[in-house]
């Protein structure tokens, strides 16, 4: 006589309808943080405002205007603070116990873009109209899917139980880029459907961490584990490197074949910290640096195309208006900005109605708020970026179980990793590699994939406890179906 | 011209100044979140919530906070007492070694079982998994923050 003829008596008895009850909740410290950026943005976009008409007065030497109080572009910025405000107003109506500091925080990096946005030539963007109403476009559906994501996950089942499909979801994207992408000054990042181009290695970072998350925290009891030992380090059993080692070919395969270097740092910066944060062995670590530095120099003497950008980091004024053109620019601008910044709006004026950063909006938006903002501003945004790591490691320690705990750490970090690569490269601390600086840079992609992030990261900061499904049980699909319909 | 100048600069270190302001506010919230964090004890190590029990005793939804070492049986010196006829008197074990949970049988008549399957000796135990002792069925939570 076991227990488990019982079980299935048993089974029927926790299985309820739960009705989830709506009441609006007040949510004061968010409220007094949007009004602060509020009010910040609308400061910053006078300055520029009032920097441009006394540039412009002075080009034509005229008399300067008495009414200097100017809004440079008073719809777009108008539009975006609606915005926030409508998304703050959703997560009260929905009521949940969630944070409330990643939304102004986002809220002001992204102000901050949309600033730049506004104060750059509005013909960078290409065909699609001005550069501020095509990301102010990107940000409103980035605050929809922010606010659709913060409401309306109460459950992570969809994404734990999945993790294999998300898995293979994102090498079917990662394949498409291969074959379908269009080059782009060397790198074969998006892909065009119809109207629509995006680059899929964007949304390809919230599935790896969403996969991740779903097999360390199933396999981490394994990979603690020791069984075989090379030298000093003790590794976990060889069936369970695996991934590990299929992570570090997949890095390579992104800068071989696509020929994004950004990505593939990103990816496996990602990975092994998260395999640090849940497993908390050192030699995990030790070990993918080892590989990482392997695989690095086996491409530095392969590829030309990684050489190349080595060789631009260790002396951009080797060939200044040539290849280190780029680089030698962002280095003048950060020299410019100096301590506090021209101003916004006071940078250089472009040569040939051209920005002097060919890419300033996109790979390039820190060295141009260096310059306008200085040193003070830049650590300012910087500070910013960490006050969304803090959060989502807060998010991920107060986690109700592991899979939480490591997809919120794994998203925050995402954020914080794509932050250093980019402004690192900028600083030319690191070799500059092509990579979104979240939430400020231009780019449909990258804003949707972070709005993705910080929505996510939202849903999970609930701190009313929902049972959790226990998993590796029969009859699951079952019992997602009823959760499904209630 | 000078007034104009000079607006502009109080402009650009008013706004500066307010991106240190919002930093300030943020980190002040994040202090105050850390200290309340820090203010509740926070000894236990994992949790163990009963989701069914059909003798009624422990009731089912009552959870337990679980120290280093904790013992499962029907025998009242246990750690948890469960009143199940299917439980024998020092049933299982649950013990925290390094940074896992385990689970151990201690030679029961009727066997722990972990998500439906039966433990033979010590097996590891991740949260959320669910251990059925008897009839009861137990789950394994992480600590309450």
């Amino acid at each position: 006589m076991t227990a488990a003829p019982a079980a299935g008596r048993l089974r029927r008895v926790g299985r309820e309808v739960r009705r989830i009850r709506i009441r609006p909740r007040f949510r004061g410290r968010e409220l007094t943080l949007l009004v602060f950026v509020s009010f910040a943005l609308v400061v910053g976009d006078v300055s520029l405002g009032a920097t441009r008409l006394l540039k412009a007065a002075q080009e034509a030497g005229e008399r300067v205007p008495s009414d200097l109080v100017v809004l440079a572009a008073p719809a777009v910025l108008a539009t975006y603070i609606a915005g926030l405000f409508i998304v703050h107003a959703a997560l009260v109506l929905a009521g949940r116990r969630t944070d409330q500091i990643l939304l102004p925080t986002m809220g002001l990096l992204a102000g901050i873009g949309l600033l730049l946005m506004i104060r750059l030539p509005q013909d960078l963007a290409g065909r699609l109209g001005g550069l501020a109403q095509t990301q102010l476009l990107w940000l409103v559906i980035g605050l929809a899917i922010v606010a659709g994501l913060a409401v309306a996950v109460r459950n992570d089942v969809w994404l734990r139980r999945y993790k294999y499909t998300w898995a293979a979801v994102g090498v079917a994207l990662l394949l498409a880029t291969f074959v379908f992408g269009r080059d782009i000054n060397g790198a074969r990042l998006s892909v065009t459907i119809g109207p629509f181009s995006g680059q899929p290695s964007e949304l390809l970072k919230v599935i790896l961490v969403v996969f991740l998350a779903g097999y360390l925290s199933e396999n981490r009891p394994l990979l603690v584990e020791e069984s075989t030992r090379l030298g000093p380090f003790r590794l976990p059993p060889l069936p369970y490197l695996a991934p590990m080692v299929a992570m570090w070919a997949i890095a390579l395969g992104i800068v071989i074949v696509q020929r994004d270097l950004g990505a593939a740092l990103l990816f496996f910066a990602v990975f092994l910290l998260l395999l640090y944060v849940s497993t908390a062995r050192f030699s995990f670590v030790v070990l993918g640096l080892v590989a990482f530095v392997l695989g690095a120099g086996l491409l530095y003497f392969v590829f030309d195309h990684v050489r190349t950008r080595i060789d631009i980091w260790v002396d951009p004024f080797a060939d200044p208006n040539g290849a280190g053109y780029q680089v030698v620019q962002a280095l003048h601008a950060f020299a410019r900005g100096g301590l506090i910044g021209t101003g916004l709006g006071a940078g250089l004026p472009s040569i040939a109605g051209r920005p002097p950063i060919p890419a300033l909006h996109t790979d390039f938006p820190f060295a141009a708020l260096g310059e306008e903002l200085g040193l003070v501003g830049i650590l300012a945004v910087l500070g910013l970026y960490l006050v969304l790591v803090e959060r989502g490691l807060r998010i991920a320690s107060a986690a109700q179980d592991e899979f939480r705990a490591i997809l919120a750490a794994g998203l925050s970090l995402v954020i914080g990793v794509q932050a250093f690569i980019i402004a690192a490269g900028n600083l030319k601390l690191i070799p500059l590699t092509g990579i979104t600086l979240p939430f400020v840079s231009y780019g449909g992609s990258s804003l949707l994939a972070n709005s993705v992030i910080v929505g996510l990261l939202i849903a999970l900061s609930e701190r009313t406890r929902e049972p959790l499904p226990p998993p590796r049980r029969p009859g699951r699909l079952r019992r997602l179906l009823d959760r499904g319909a209630a | 011209m000078d007034a104009a100048v000079l607006a502009i600069w109080v402009l650009r270190l008013l706004f500066l100044a307010l991106l240190y302001g919002f930093l300030w506010l943020v980190v002040r919230a994040l202090v105050r979140d850390l200290r309340a964090a820090a203010r509740e004890p926070t000894a236990e190590l994992g949790r163990l919530v009963v989701t069914a029990s059909p003798s009624g005793e422990p009731p089912a939804g009552v959870s337990f906070a679980l120290d280093a070492i904790t013992s499962l049986g029907r025998d009242v010196n246990n750690s948890i007492v469960l009143e199940d006829e299917f439980v024998s008197a020092t049933h299982a074990a649950l013990t925290y070694r390094g940074r896992a949970w385990y689970v151990e049988d201690l030679g029961s008549t009727n066997g722990t079982f972990v998500n439906g399957g039966q433990v033979d000796g010590l097996s590891p135990l991740a949260f959320g998994d669910e251990v059925q002792i008897g009839q009861v069925r137990l789950r394994l939570e992480r600590a309450r923050p």
